[in-house]
C-alpha cells in the first residue's frame, strides 16, 4: 500500500479525475473531501465489505432448504 | 440454446435472453451474465444462475412482497448503467440469504435494480439508510 503524509488542505489525485482532500482533523477522525465523476461509486469501506460478505453468504444455499421454504411461504401467502 | 452444468443439474438456456450485470454483483465483479430460473414451487422466491461460474447462484425476491413501502429509484448514473431513460420501468429485487435454519433475510441495504426493457441489472448500495443487509421477514 502506498502511504503518503498530507496536511489539512492538502490532497492527492488518483488517475485523471479523482481528487481526495484532507478537510479537517478532529477528535481522532479525518474528514475527507472527494471529487470524482458521478459514475465512480464511493462507499465507506466497512459498508462495502459488509455487502460483499452478505453476497458471499447469499450464494451459500441449497435446493432442499429453498424447496421447503417455498412451501412454507406459499402456504402463508394463501392463508392471508 | 446452450447448456451448463450447475450444482442443481444441467440447465438449458438461451444466450440471447440473459440478465446482464455490467458491473457484476458486489464482490463478484467478473460474473456478468445470469440465467433467470423460475422456481418450480409456488411462492415469491426465484433464483439467478451465473453462466460464467456454475457454482454461483443467488436467490432473489420482489421485496414489495414483504415490504410494501420499500422503493428504490435509479439515479442518473445508474440509469446509464441500465441503459434506460427516466420514463423506463425499473424494478427492484432483493438478494435473499437462505441459511439452513430457514430464517431467511433480505438484503434491503443493497438492492438490485433491473430494467425489463434492456435486461440489464445493477446491485447498488444504499447509504445513510435504515435498511439492513440482513432484514428478517416481517412477523
Amino acid at each position: 500500500m502506498l502511504v503518503l503524509t498530507r496536511k489539512t488542505g492538502e490532497g492527492i489525485v488518483i488517475g485523471d479525475d479523482i481528487t481526495i482532500k484532507v478537510i479537517e482533523l478532529k477528535g481522532g477522525g479525518v474528514r475527507l473531501g472527494i471529487d470524482a465523476p458521478k459514475t465512480s461509486k464511493i462507499y465507506r469501506q466497512e459498508v462495502y465489505a459488509r455487502i460483499i460478505e452478505e453476497n458471499k453468504q447469499a450464494v451459500d444455499w441449497d435446493m432442499d432448504t429453498l424447496d421447503s421454504l417455498s412451501n412454507t411461504l406459499s402456504t402463508e401467502k394463501k392463508s392471508t | 440454446m446452450r447448456k451448463i452444468d450447475t450444482r442443481f443439474g444441467q440447465v438449458e438456456y438461451d444466450p440471447s435472453n440473459l440478465l446482464h450485470f455490467p458491473a457484476g454483483m458486489i464482490g463478484f465483479p467478473t460474473l456478468h451474465d445470469f440465467i433467470v430460473m423460475p422456481n418450480k414451487k409456488e411462492g415469491p422466491l426465484f433464483w439467478i444462475q451465473s453462466v460464467d461460474d456454475p457454482a454461483i447462484a443467488f436467490v432473489l425476491t420482489d421485496p414489495s412482497n414483504f415490504f410494501l413501502d420499500y422503493n428504490v429509484q435509479p439515479d442518473a448514473s445508474e440509469r446509464s448503467s441500465l441503459q434506460i431513460n427516466e420514463d423506463d420501468d425499473c424494478f427492484v429485487l432483493s438478494v435473499v440469504t437462505v441459511p439452513k435454519d430457514q430464517k431467511i433475510t433480505l438484503n434491503l441495504a443493497a438492492p438490485i435494480l433491473f430494467s425489463p426493457r434492456t435486461n440489464r441489472a445493477i446491485q447498488v448500495i444504499l447509504e445513510n439508510t435504515e435498511y439492513k443487509s440482513k432484514t428478517p421477514l416481517p412477523a
